[in-house]
């Protein structure tokens, strides 16, 4: 092959290619500086973060100097504006765990039955009417809600709260019972054959329905029943949180479901096994590690809520007695920090105002652990290639 | 079986959904519409008059003075008694002096202060019911007295109404209570009104009357306040993450720390913008809108950072690639073919930030509200707290002194806040829609 | 495939002048070798691209022909795990070499897509976007580029009214023509084109062959195509590779009539690929 022919062409080629010493330098330290300006940008996030740890720590320490951890971790006693003041904070950390064990039980079987409904049951169209509206109830600020919980809620609760407490239970427990009672009677009668098979659904079928009905009716009568004395109470809190928690668990287990392949779903059906089976043993459980993330994130939208619980939950710093009567009111450790800093605020230094940072760091740890716990879930699960 | 049951279940999950959405936003939307448009009596008219020089002065002047007529009798009446009173003995007085004056006091709520009576200090005081709707509560206070009926031990108390014309049976005064019942509509004159007003007009005598004007103003300056912090911060975070950064730790590390921050308790953003930006670094001497809008921005931050992620990333690299041949730089073609491609998903995510930050209202409690203040100047903002939408619902709602006289202020508020927060939410989606289709083709 | 031979055009001796540099050669390869993660992609080809000449490169797929034409003007550099080895060098100038600037070598490197890539803005903006990053601002001197460009791309009548118009509104084929004045509104010495009418239909296809016979008397063209008719209607010369070695490299006439290697006519009467 012959060499390259030098022409002039090919020399003012060669002259435009090239980059003087300097311009190099100047383009490299140019790179260099471009870089370090958007890494520092871009690291905004990580220094709020660090900042917002430092600066409530900081604040949060002096309390522990003054009063020390026991009383606020062990008594109930909260009188923090006494002459002799008081810092038992464990009924209000018992009302958030509380409020949140409330919202939880509403919102999760709600929000994963509707996320299987929207990734594998409803057609396409109907998805594309519902999915607005979960955005919509994601999007209406809280204290829309804990309006509504305050104003509207609270005294239709105080003044039909048996007859609306039964009317609810009906239409959350009647379905599950009626859903339990298929999956059990099918369970049952999985192994026998023909005849038998038939009879054994049957029999299971009219002996778990029965009984579950004969719980329903009881649970009827006993609601009916109660008289509700304020309709500012965990159950009330309760219930708009677990509305408000429903969008993040139905879209995170959703993506859950939906990223479960199609090829799983057809291999479940091609073994003949129908919708429901397919559901529940094989698509729910290699989504399961995502609808745990969806369900932490669930919670951890529910106990760093604010406003509803300032406004609807009564703000009593006390255990309920029995612990699970949803129907007194109580108080959370952010509508303690939102009410109590109002006062605390010119009193900067005191005693009563670092429990608030105690609290909010508490709030943060827990956010924190549970963000952490359901990232290493879903990556632990991207690995597994199930997410 | 089991697979239909399944599938009712769920379908009864979502129609659930939508029933919770329809509960939560009918009676909101009901009453909130009666703070736009209501029957307003001829009291409403005098104070627009008065207060905001609107309507035809010599037709309002003319209704109100027809209006005085027609309650002349029920002062006469009340004069009458109170001569009478004077003039009987001690029993007849202490049996009516208390209920009298009771009674004086219901009908200065319902028409304002009596003729020939001095001025009251408060704007409250000085006119009657400008309503129709909380006139009539007000007249229903009048004719009946509430009493706890507590004969049957085993309930609480029932409530019984007691015609107050019984109280004073017998007496000059019995006839007032006819009158009042028969002719209220003479002596208010409701008339349908639309107060489109109510989103601009400032408020007097903190809500009783006027508008919501200074709220809507300040939820607008900490949004916008806050999406000027968040935005840039944002995208350009969201241009690394895309563009630039690998697979590295500092990298995953970030997007911890993203994932982090949008976990933290709305609260906790509150105390931290106070411990910060006002007790450590002083933007501005205590609250101040700068103050809410700094904390807000860190709030969105990283919805804007992830959405705007995701649409620099749903930009075709092809586009990429054409501009790299003709010998773009990176950030030359990230500024210029990128960015516009991503414009729209971006502004997406701008949107819905947005609404987010006009809603919150817990970091703003510490850091930018008041429950009363004037409009704000943009200058303001550096130094001023300002009432804002959220904090002033909270605030009308469980605060304020006469919490039940003011509902309709406070469901008009509440559905200012919603038809604003929906408005920019319909927005994204629509945007987003159409942007999903121009992708598929 | 079909492969008629005997309907294949002998390229005929096109463009009146054969100046000294036309024959000599522009890019030369030698042992150069592209690596994906330690993998090669391309392994120790050379070779010698000659000037103002169009010369095609075929081989069945994934044989890395895209690879090498985007080590040309140096693609591959985005490409994470992307290696070289050997020289690739352009008017004698390695091409690899830490002294090069990539801004200015793709300036004179234009490339086009196997899939129309206009960006989504106004026709005008797509052409101008060259000019105007290697800074051109003055108004007028733009709508001069822009029309020349697009009259060489055969694209100015049908689109003179409505420059303003998006580009993504065009056809599949026009939007290949625009990217072609897209590329050479930056006056590049070297147009490389990566299966250029694959996505397209025959009557577009045409014309971006017409539109090739139309450049090369204006610019080196490397063109990567898997139809061998389109090769042998439009390319001097023609490049074969295979598994990423060079099997064969020669003139075009001769590559498809009369080729050295067994594996050359077996790829191009269609015995595999
Ligand atoms: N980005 C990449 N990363 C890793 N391998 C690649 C990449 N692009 C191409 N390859 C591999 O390099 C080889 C050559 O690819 P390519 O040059 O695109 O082939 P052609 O264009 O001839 O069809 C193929 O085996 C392909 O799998
Ligand atoms: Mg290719």
């Amino acid at each position: 092959m012959p060499d390259v022919i030098k022409t002039a062409d090919s020399e003012r080629l060669r002259d435009g290619l090239l980059m003087s010493k300097g311009a190099l330098r100047m383009q490299s330290v140019g790179a260099l500086a471009g870089r370090s300006i958007l890494i520092a940008i871009a690291s905004s996030s990580l220094i709020a973060i660090l900042f917002i740890f430092y600066f409530i720590i900081r604040d949060a320490l002096p309390f522990f100097q003054i009063e020390g951890i026991r009383e606020f971790l062990t008594s109930t006693r909260w009188y923090p504006s006494r002459e002799e003041a008081e810092f038992g904070a464990l009924a209000i950390f018992f009302g958030s765990a509380l409020v949140t064990l409330g919202a939880v039980v509403v919102a999760v079987p709600m929000g994963v039955l509707a996320a299987l409904c929207l990734s594998d049951i409803l057609p396409f169209s109907i998805r594309q009417v519902v999915k607005p509206v979960i955005e919509m109830l994601a999007a209406i600020p809280s204290v829309v809600y804990g309006f509504f919980a305050l104003v509207v809620f609270a005294p239709l609760m105080q003044e039909r709260g048996g007859s609306m407490l039964a009317a609810g239970a009906w239409i959350i427990f009647a379905p599950l019972a009626v859903l339990a009672t298929a999956v059990l009677s099918d369970l049952l009668s999985s192994r026998l054959d023909g005849k038998a098979r038939l009879v054994s659904q049957i029999v299971s079928v009219a002996l778990v329905g029965g009984l579950f009905l004969a719980g329903l009716l009881r649970m009827h009568g006993f609601l009916v029943g109660l008289t509700i004395v304020s309709g500012t109470n965990a159950l009330n809190v309760s219930i708009i949180l677990g509305i408000m928690a429903l969008p993040t668990i139905v879209s995170v287990s959703e993506d859950a479901l939906n990223a479960v392949g199609r090829d799983l779903r057809e291999g479940s059906y091609a073994l003949g096994a129908t919708r429901a089976e397919t559901l529940l043993r094989v698509v729910v459980p290699a989504a399961r590690s995502g609808i745990m993330a969806a369900v932490i994130l669930g919670v951890m939208r529910a106990i760093g809520e604010t406003m509803v619980v300032w406004m609807a939950s009564g703000n009593a710093a006390r255990i309920p007695g029995p612990w699970f009567n949803f129907l007194e009111p109580i108080r959370t450790l952010t509508a303690t920090i939102a009410g109590d800093m109002g006062e605390a605020d010119h009193v900067t230094g005191s005693a009563r105002y670092h429990v608030l940072f105690v609290m909010a760091l508490c709030l943060l740890m827990f956010a924190f652990i549970s963000n952490l716990a359901s990232e290493i879930i879903l990556r632990r699960a991207r690995k597994r290639g199930s997410v | 079986m089991l697979d239909g049951s399944f599938s009712t279940v769920g379908v009864i999950a979502i129609v659930l959904m939508f029933i919770s959405l329809v509960i939560l936003l009918g009676p909101i939307f009901a009453r909130g519409f009666g703070a736009f448009v209501f029957k307003g009596t001829v009291e409403y008219r005098k104070l627009m008059l008065d207060k905001f020089g609107r309507g035809d002065r010599e037709r309002i002047i003319a209704e109100v003075a027809g209006a005085a007529k027609t309650r002349e009798p029920v002062y006469e009446l009340m004069e009458q008694f109170r001569v009478e009173l004077k003039e009987k003995d001690y029993d007849y007085r202490s049996r009516y002096g208390q209920p009298f004056k009771e009674l004086e006091e219901l009908v200065e709520d319902l028409f304002g202060p009596a003729p020939g009576s001095s001025m009251p200090v408060l704007v409250r005081g000085q006119y009657g019911q400008t309503r129709w709707d909380r006139a009539n509560v007000k007249l229903g206070n009048i004719l009946f007295i509430e009493e706890y009926d507590y004969s049957d031990s085993s309930k609480m108390g029932e409530l019984v109404l007691v015609p107050r014309a019984d109280l004073f049976a017998g007496t000059s005064l019995e006839p007032l209570f006819r009158l009042l019942e028969s002719d209220i509509e003479k002596m208010m004159r409701p008339r349908t009104t639309v107060y489109w007003r109510f989103l601009f007009d400032g408020s007097y005598d903190s809500h009783f009357f006027g508008g919501i004007w200074p709220e809507l103003l300040g939820t607008f300056y900490l949004a916008i306040g806050a999406m000027l912090f968040a935005v840039p911060l944002g995208v350009i975070t969201a241009i690394y993450l895309a563009e630039y950064a690998g697979d590295s730790r500092f990298v995953s590390l970030l997007r911890t720390c993203i994932s982090s921050l949008a976990g933290v308790p709305s609260i906790v953003f509150g105390l931290f913008g106070l411990a910060f930006f006002i007790n450590a670094i002083h933007v501005s001497p205590s609250k101040s809108v700068l103050a809410g809008s700094f904390t807000l921005a860190l709030l969105v931050l990283p919805t804007v950072i992830r959405a705007s992620e995701e649409a620099i990333k749903a930009v075709p690299r092809s586009y990429k690639e054409g501009a790299m041949s003709l010998g773009a730089g990176k950030w030359r073609t990230v500024v210029t073919v990128i960015l516009p491609a991503a414009l729209p998903g971006i502004l997406t995510s701008i949107i819905i930030s947005l609404g987010r930050a006009a809603g919150e209202t817990a970091p703003i409690i510490f850091t930018a509200a008041v429950s009363v203040g004037k409009p704000l100047a943009l200058w303001e903002t550096m130094s001023q707290p300002t009432p804002a939408l959220p904090w002033n619902i909270y605030n009308l709602a469980t605060e304020h002194e006469a919490v039940d006289e003011i509902r309709h202020v406070q469901y008009g508020m509440v559905v200012t806040l919603i038809v604003l927060v929906l408005l920019l939410n319909i927005t994204a989606i629509v945007l987003r829609a159409r942007i999903s289709k121009k992708l598929r083709g | 495939m079909n492969n008629d031979i005997g309907e294949l055009r002998k390229p005929e001796i096109r463009g009146p002048d054969r100046s000294p540099d036309r024959t000599g050669s522009i890019i030369t390869a030698k042992d150069f070798s592209v690596y994906y993660w330690k993998k090669a992609a391309v392994s120790e080809v050379s070779f010698d691209i000659p000037a103002r000449q169009v010369t095609a490169i075929i081989g069945p797929s994934g044989c890395g022909k895209s690879t090498f034409l985007r080590a040309i003007n140096r693609m591959n550099d985005l490409i994470p795990g992307c290696t070289t080895s050997g020289l690739l060098s352009l008017g004698g100038q390695d091409l690899y070499s830490s002294k090069v600037d990539v801004v200015s070598l793709r300036k004179m490197v234009g490339m086009v897509f196997q899939k129309p890539n206009p960006f989504p803005k106004s026709i005008f903006d797509n052409v101008a976007y060259g000019p105007r990053i290697h800074g051109a601002r003055d108004r007028g001197a733009l709508s001069n580029i822009v029309r020349r460009s697009l009259e060489r791309a055969a694209l100015w009548d049908e689109v003179k009214g409505r420059l303003s118009d998006n580009a993504l509104g065009l056809s599949g084929g026009q939007q290949q023509r625009l990217c072609i004045a897209r590329a050479i509104a930056v006056e590049p010495k070297i147009l490389l084109m990566d299966e250029p009418a694959s996505a397209l239909d025959p009557q577009s296809t045409s014309r971006i062959e017409d539109l090739i016979g139309e450049l090369r008397r204006e610019y080196t063209i490397v063109i990567v195509t898997h139809n061998m008719q389109q090769a042998a209607r439009v390319s001097d010369m023609t490049a074969f590779f295979y598994e990423g070695d060079l099997i064969e490299f020669g003139e075009t006439t001769q590559i498809f009539t009369n080729p050295t290697e067994k594996r050359t006519e077996d790829y191009i009467t269609g015995r595999f690929g």
